[in-house]
């Protein structure tokens, strides 16, 4: 015969499975949704160093020094089942040593609710800019991308890169005086 | 007590199937509902919010044994009379 205890296990049972079978409802409503925007990015202040770079080998890098503009409108972007953007701001080149070098050098967490119209000003850099060489100065292509991580309750966790990449060159002299 | 020891705890058969069918009904339409709510605002945790108040309400009215699961007891067969039937018992006598 059937206790408190059973149907009480019954319930539970059944209220996770209904449960698991929302949550891939949510799931399948957002799968196909097309999370691309359009990114506008500037640089302001673009200069190159040649430092030690004492948390690697001492010897002396390309240090790049960047500020840029950026202006995004992410608010298409959210839905029921996206918890939080992970932004990030990537440079990718090309240098003699290396075919392929990206480096991040801004990142943000926007979570759902807060303010999603970016629009900022002559921003620095979180991250250095560092090459493994001398592949900054006089670098004529230096491409700014902005991507982003979304992160869902439930699904995968897309890779998206922002359409409006930025182009820029450094300089072809090193910058001597502290800034 | 004896107060204690006589609340009914069990349900009858039928009053089982009901239970259990009640459970599945409104559990399911409370999905439903959360699902279409949380879809409406766009918040996915209206919908588990809605979906554990379906599971309390049904808890409530599933898990105790209501009367209303305890309208058909079973028939039992009205117990024998030793006398009549002296075969049985003898044997059990034996075994024991």
């Amino acid at each position: 015969m059937h206790s408190a205890l059973q149907r009480g296990n019954a319930i539970f049972a059944y209220t996770l499975s209904v449960l698991s079978f929302l949550t891939f409802c949510c799931f399948a409503s957002t799968v196909f949704l097309d999370y691309t925007t359009g990114t506008d990015i500037k640089t302001v202040t673009v200069l190159v160093k040649n430092v030690p770079d004492y948390s690697a080998s001492r010897e002396k890098n390309d240090l790049g020094f960047i500020t840029f503009d950026l202006k995004t409108d992410l608010s298409h972007l959210f839905n029921w089942n996206v918890k939080q953007l992970f932004l990030y701001l990537t440079a990718e080149y090309t240098t003699p040593s290396n075919e392929l070098n990206q480096v991040v050098l801004w990142d943000k967490i926007v979570l759902r609710g807060e303010k999603t119209v970016l629009d900022f000003k002559n921003m620095h850099t979180k991250y250095y800019f560092w090459d493994d060489g001398n592949g900054l100065k006089g670098n004529k292509n230096v491409t700014l991308t902005l991507s982003w991580n979304i992160i869902p309750n439930a699904g995968f966790l897309p890779n998206i890169f922002g359409t409006g990449s930025h182009s820029f060159k450094f300089p072809a002299e090193y910058t001597t005086s502290r800034m | 007590m004896d107060f204690i020891k006589n609340i009914p705890l069990h349900m009858d058969f039928e009053g089982q199937h009901r239970a259990e069918r009640l459970l599945k009904i409104i559990i399911t339409v409370f999905g439903i509902v959360g699902l279409t709510w949380g879809y409406i605002i766009q918040q996915f945790s209206q919908t588990v919010y809605i979906l554990a108040a379906g599971c309390i309400l049904t808890s409530l009215l599933t898990i105790p044994p209501w009367p209303m699961y305890r309208t058909k007891p079973l028939q039992w067969q009205p117990a024998r009379d030793p006398e009549s039937n002296s075969k049985d018992n003898s044997k059990s006598k034996k075994k024991k």
